[in-house]
């Protein structure tokens, strides 16, 4: 310490001056980077979060191909092997159970008052928040990685190469966008980290069984076509698999846009899923604004 | 306020003196909190604190001091009157605010997936503490609050009373001129609280304010210069601990009697009634304030340590039994009968117990 001993008033009132002159260095920037790196931190030091969003679309991806892999096969068009199919699905399995955990991150930190430190802090709120996110698609997409790098282990084919698979990966980080602001209104209105994983788990298997996810949708009943056409997991899945293809796989609505291919498939699924992000992205925002404003309620 | 722009470059002197609010670091008035649901949490609460003072706020559970203390730190906005904290108004210059203080939560904030080293420098730089003393000022920390040695352990590990010591630890690596502590010590052993003691005696001494608020009468005995003392959403006393002490009039002597067979509860040959009668005539204490309990009575007086024997004494020339007697100091709720006329349910009793 430089000064301390000295003490009284004088001491203090250069503490305040020192303090408020060198704040200028903080920049937005620079305070999505502390949010982005404290999130970073915290995955790596526990693994269980790592690890339980990819067990189980792992173990999906297993026994899917090894048990129902001759089966389903026959109901592919063109040869395509089960392995290949699946992978895109179990890609987007990985952005559903991911993008919980960023509710679960928020609801800890709120439980362990973090979330309060944070708000006292001259932190700007949106670079918080923006880091923290950051952190979380830069997780899913590791995590995106690590399941292609298993599939095509298995047996799957990336048409598309490395570029397919960075851009599946970008499809599993669009996919998970609305699911994260999702899990983060449902921590914020519960404020309870069980109900939070409770609510996003029982959404998570009718979400993926109801769409294009696991099987092709013409070989499952009319109601499931109807529900999958709704269901913002068929376009994730849709697009992710139109990449790992380079065709257009899109059955819920049929649009030619002459793009040919896999962009006829592209361009309307991101197009959803943006609209999608925007609008359950803007409910978030309205829930964490109101969770962070100093309003007397 | 003129003096509050973005360029102050010149002398923090000149620009104080010229503000006169400055002088205090916190100036409030007025402050009123009522919750949607019509709850007056806060009933205008005026506070002056001078800069390097060590305040206490005292109270009871749900008399307002959380809800104080997080207007004061821009957590909250008020619904009625005028907050200056270090001369910048919480409700026009929140940031300004937050750069300027230090805010340790009633519940312990610490990250525990993060080491200790960790957490503070995460601290460093949501503060913006420079880059080039963040190292400097972390190991300073670490050693003020005592956890050198367990700097690269994950919080998650740590006990109570050193994760208090790491919270607290963080909300200082900016070198706040102000601090809040809210309930520092609540739920830790005496040892622990003691050590947090000395962690805040050396900040003020270094020349920060302090802000505290504590259910103990002695945590605020112990530390405060000052303090203020809240009910109901007001401040119903301001002094410093002796004199707010004196407001109770001295320590206290409880006095447990044999009950008497077929005696008038309340009436002159009850055991109580005689005993006090005996504690006012015998004039053995200055000043005293004598009161019958359940079981007996309730001797307080500047001098009732000294005198205590002699009316124990004194009592059983009467004939009358003593079954027990304690000696004890004032405690929050003989402070708070003291001055509001009504019992708080006090958790902290630094009795001195006295075996009969």
């Amino acid at each position: 310490m430089s000064t301390p001993t000295e003490g009284s008033e004088t001491a203090a009132a250069t503490a305040a001056e020192g303090a408020t002159a060198e704040r200028s260095a903080n920049s937005f920037l620079g305070d999505v980077w502390t949010n982005f790196k404290r999130w970073n931190l915290k995955a790596v030091r526990n693994p269980f979060v790592l690890v339980v969003s990819l067990v189980q679309p792992i173990i999906f991806l297993v026994l899917f191909t090894q048990v129902f892999g001759t089966v389903a096969g026959g109901a592919l068009p063109g040869g395509i092997s089960y392995e290949t199919y699946l992978v895109p699905a179990i890609a987007i399995q990985v952005s559903l159970a991911a993008a919980v955990t960023s509710g679960i991150g928020l609801v800890n930190d709120i439980e362990e008052g973090m979330f309060e430190k944070v708000l006292v802090s001259p932190m700007n709120r949106t670079a918080v928040f923006l880091g923290k996110t950051m952190a979380e698609l830069l997780r899913i997409a590791l995590q995106i990685g690590i399941i292609l790098v298993l599939g095509v282990a298995l047996g799957a084919e990336i048409t598309t190469g490395v570029v397919g698979a960075v851009g599946i990966a970008a499809a599993g980080v669009l996919f998970s966008l609305w699911f994260i602001a999702f899990s983060n209104t449902l921590a914020v209105l519960t404020r309870d980290q069980e109900s939070t994983i409770i609510a996003a788990n029982l959404l998570q298997f009718p979400l993926l069984f109801l769409s294009s996810a696991f099987l092709p949708l013409e070989s499952l009943p009319g109601w499931i076509r109807t529900v999958a056409m709704l269901n913002p997991v068929t376009y994730g899945v849709d697009a992710a698999r139109a990449i790992i293809l380079d065709a257009d796989v899109m059955t819920v609505i049929d649009v030619s846009l002459g793009y040919g291919g896999a962009l006829d498939t592209l361009v309307p699924a991101v197009a959803v899923l943006l609209a999608l992000d925007l609008a359950l992205g803007a409910v978030a925002v309205a829930m964490l604004s109101r969770a962070t404003s100093s309003k007397v309620r | 306020m003129s003096q509050d722009t973005t360029r102050r470059t010149d002398g923090v002197g000149a620009a104080g003196a010229a503000d006169a609010g400055h002088e205090y670091a916190i100036d409030a008035e007025r402050i009123e909190v009522t919750y949607s649901d019509g709850t007056r949490a806060v009933r205008g609460v005026d506070l002056q604190v001078p800069r390097g003072e060590f305040f206490g706020f005292l109270g009871p559970n749900g008399a307002g001091k959380t809800t104080t203390i997080k207007t004061l730190a821009t957590l909250l906005s008020p619904t009625g009157g005028a907050v200056r904290v270090n001369g910048f108004d919480v409700a026009s210059e929140p940031r300004k605010v937050r750069e300027s203080i230090g805010y340790m939560a009633q519940e312990t904030s610490v990250d525990p997936e993060l080491t200790a080293r960790e957490n503070i420098q995460f601290a460093c730089e949501a503060y913006g503490v420079p880059r080039g003393e963040r190292a400097e000022r972390i190991d300073e920390l670490l050693d003020l609050a005592d956890l050198a040695d367990v700097a690269e352990k994950e919080a998650d590990e740590f006990s109570g009373g050193m994760k208090k010591r790491l919270d607290a630890a963080t909300a200082l690596v900016h070198r706040p001129p102000l601090v809040f502590l809210d309930e520092p010590t609540t739920g830790l052993d005496p040892k622990a609280r003691n050590r947090l003691w000395d962690y805040f005696r050396r900040i003020n001494e270094q020349g920060t304010t302090v802000f505290l608020t504590t259910q103990y009468l002695e945590e605020a005995d112990q530390l405060c210069e000052r303090l203020s003392v809240i009910a109901d959403g007001e401040i119903v006393a301001t002094g410093s601990p002796d004199g707010l002490k004196r407001r109770v009039g001295g320590e206290i002597l409880d006095i447990e009697l044999a009950a008497a067979e077929g005696v008038d509860t309340g009436g002159p040959d009850d055991p109580r009634e005689r005993a006090a009668a005996v504690a006012h005539e015998t004039d053995l204490f200055a000043d005293a304030t004598v009161e019958t309990t359940a079981d007996g009575i309730t001797v307080t007086a500047r001098d009732a340590r000294a005198h205590g024997t002699d009316l124990l004494v004194a009592l059983r020339d009467e004939g009358l039994g003593v079954t027990g007697f304690n000696i004890r100091a004032p405690t929050l709720d003989d402070v708070f009968l003291a001055i509001t006329g009504e019992h708080v349910d006090a958790e902290d009793e630094a009795a001195d117990e006295v075996a009969p």
